[in-house]
């Protein structure tokens, strides 16, 4: 192919760019793709606050203690220890708690049994010790800025809000507008009139939604994890990004949003021209993502969330006691390496892209029967 | 198809169904250079016609080629083509000078001949002032003018204009027939459709007769008017004493009918055979009666069409 018709596609891309960009940053019926896009962002805001909360809690806890206690300390403790071994290990609580029982023996028989509740903390951690008779019985500790529970949190939020939802339902917005909103506008004739090959027009429009929804759903993406680690004591979020991965964990989000937009908008590209109502197509791809896990091997590969499960790189534990049906959606049981993931939706999303550039040529001006 | 077809805008037998309703049906035409109007009532087919040649549509059956190209290669054929639609909707938030400017940076044009190219359309569609407004603030003759001059904004060799003076006030409609009339002695291809006859007349080389989807009538309009042999050829003579001249007339064996015109200034005579009667008129000798001029009176667009589809359909 020569170089001269290469530059004209890519300046016509550029210009479909520029006008798609417009249209789809600025409509008002797209506002609720931003609203999609912040919600997540919204609850770990939420999150954050009470994060900060429970550490000023447990910073007061700690001050209020008799001595300064570590984290060694506190798992010290064992059952059955004696509240005296308790207060020599600990010192005296900052906070106690206790009640009478009357503890059923024998028929007729009840003896009447003392419970105190001694509250501890080191700052971050906090210490919940149930005693009774003056013997330890019940140990809890809470992990403040326990990050591998965080980011089960985030994972869980990402694969199951994020990614499934805003950007499932964000890619439907932007990519079935890219021609149907047209049609229904009556203005698709703009572009048809151009001197531009129409996989040119559909590849530029292609590009215009991976643009918005990228900018859109990354942005998302960084400010989620920015106010998820924003709560955390700053030598906790040091440790977690540059020495335990944290950092590789962000970067491999981004780069799923990024997929999710590429497999899901070219998706929604070839079924905005294969159809006038979006809610069937939507439905029946959201119906198929949400049944791959049940699918056999080979249909699982013609789906776009088996391989963004693949690349999420913190797999959520299943809970004991889960039904296999629900366990088998949390659970990622049949991955894909890497490479084959990002092959995966590359593959997946130029069948689609090949659906569309075969569909535009077909396409006809005919807005009456629309 | 026959190297003639590089110069013009060629349909072999096409055919266009929606569905089963039917667009336009068995259609061949060869339209040469210079302003062909389409003519017919709504629904006869006139803008089936235009998108087929544009390719906004694609035909049923048969096909189509503008000027030797196929009509399913916009990117070859839209550099030779200009289409002003009836399709009156925009791309939201765009100026004038935008509308036309996003339009040409289409077809990979650099920034600067873009901007140039745009505003040299916007001036010879007269719209300078309001070319910094925002499209949807137009009035509707304003949306046609700048339909117009996105389609000719690239100097294209045919140029297809759907009802291109709906909406046009007086002035600017004789500033647009102009306007066609200069672009088509510049050699190119000017298709219009209208269903305002008159106008049709002023402008046209020749014209499409549709009716129903069907071509009934094409060419020169005193062409198409001459092969009507069912309806007899009216001629208006202007003269002093038209009663005289009647009883003359109505001896010669060419003569069906003559009237005397309202103003009494005129008559108007039937006849099957206007050759033959031009020839008796000349042997005649007609003393004492001045002459002053003779000419058919019904050869125009409006005319031939009521011969061929009727009053009814000519009237919608």
């Amino acid at each position: 192919m020569k170089s001269g018709t290469m530059r004209i596609w890519w300046a016509q891309i550029k210009a479909v760019i520029r006008l798609e960009m417009r249209k789809t940053f600025f409509a008002k019926r797209g506002l609720w793709i931003y609203v999609l896009a912040a919600l997540p962002v919204f609850l770990f805001m939420a999150y954050a606050v009470a994060t900060a909360g429970q550490q000023r809690q447990s910073a007061s806890l700690a001050r209020r203690g008799q001595k300064p206690l570590s984290y060694q300390d506190l798992q010290a403790v064992k059952a059955g220890m004696t509240r005296e071994d308790v207060i020599a290990i600990l010192g005296k609580p900052p906070v106690t708690f206790h009640w009478a029982e009357n503890r059923p023996l024998g028929p007729g028989v009840t003896a009447n049994v003392l419970h105190e509740e001694y509250q501890y903390s080191d700052g971050q951690n906090d210490l919940s010790l149930g005693l009774a008779d003056g013997k330890v019985e019940h140990i809890d500790i809470r992990e403040g800025g326990n990050l591998g529970q965080g980011s089960i949190l985030f994972a869980g939020v990402f694969q199951f809000f994020f990614l499934r939802l805003a950007v499932f339902f964000g890619c439907l917005g932007i990519f079935m507008n890219l021609f149907r909103g047209e049609i229904l506008d009556r203005s698709l004739h703009f572009y048809f009139l151009a001197p531009i090959r129409r996989e040119v027009l559909m590849a530029g429009k292609f590009l215009a939604g991976l643009l918005a929804t990228c900018t859109i759903f990354v942005t998302s993406e960084v400010l989620q994890t920015i106010v998820f680690l924003w709560p955390l004591p700053a030598g906790v979020r040091d440790i977690y990004l540059y020495h335990n991965h944290g950092l590789e964990h962000s970067a491999a989000y981004v780069g799923v949003t990024v997929l999710a937009c590429v497999g899901y908008g070219a998706f929604f590209l070839v079924a905005g021209m294969l159809f006038r109502n979006p809610i069937l197509p939507a439905a029946a791809i959201l119906i198929w993502e949400f049944i791959n896990p049940f699918l056999p091997g080979l249909l699982k590969q013609f789906s776009i969330i088996y391989y963004l499960k693949s690349l999420c790189p913190v797999d959520i534990p299943t809970p004991p006691g889960t039904p296999p049906v629900f366990a088998l959606l949390i659970s990622n049981s049949d991955p894909v390496s890497a490479p084959v993931a990002v092959l995966g939706i590359v593959m997946v999303a130029l069948i689609a892209l090949y659906a569309s550039s075969v569909q535009v040529r077909r396409m006809e001006i005919n807005y009456t029967t629309e | 198809m026959s190297p003639l077809a590089n110069d013009r805008i060629v349909f072999e037998d096409v055919s266009k169904f929606y569905g089963e309703i039917l667009g336009v049906n068995r259609v061949n035409l060869s339209i040469p250079p210079g302003i062909t109007s389409l003519v017919g009532p709504n629904g006869s087919g006139k803008t089936t016609l235009m998108n087929l040649m544009t390719g906004l549509v694609k035909p049923t059956r048969g096909r189509v080629e503008v000027l030797g190209l196929k009509t399913d290669d916009p990117e070859n054929l839209f550099k030779v083509l200009g289409y002003s639609t009836q399709f009156d909707a925009f791309p939201k938030g765009l100026t004038g000078f935008q509308f036309l400017y996003s339009y040409l940076m289409l077809s990979g044009r650099d920034s600067q001949s873009a901007e140039q190219l745009a505003w040299r359309a916007i001036e010879r569609v007269n719209l300078v002032d309001a070319a910094k407004r925002n499209v949807a603030a137009y009035s509707k003759g304003m949306r046609q003018r700048i339909r117009l001059a996105q389609a000719l904004a690239h100097d294209p060799k045919v140029l297809v204009l759907d009802e291109p003076l709906n909406g046009l006030d007086p002035l600017a409609r004789s500033e647009m027939i102009a306007l066609f009339r200069a672009t088509a002695e510049q050699g190119c291809s000017v298709i219009i459709s209208s269903h305002i006859l008159h106008e049709v007349d002023v402008i046209s080389d020749q014209v499409i007769l549709l009716s129903n989807g069907y071509v009934v009538a094409e060419g020169q309009i005193q062409n198409v008017r001459s092969e009507i042999q069912e309806h007899p050829t009216q001629i208006l003579i202007r003269c002093s004493r038209p009663r005289e001249l009647a009883v003359k007339m109505l001896e010669d064996e060419h003569t069906i009918e003559v009237a005397i015109h309202k103003d009494e200034r005129g008559l108007l005579l039937k006849t099957r055979d206007a050759d033959g009667f031009y020839l008796a008129l000349n042997k005649l000798a007609v003393n004492g009666i001045d002459v002053e001029s003779i000419a058919p009176a019904d050869d125009d667009v409006l005319s031939v069409y009521e011969y061929l589809i009727g009053n009814e359909e000519a009237a919608r």
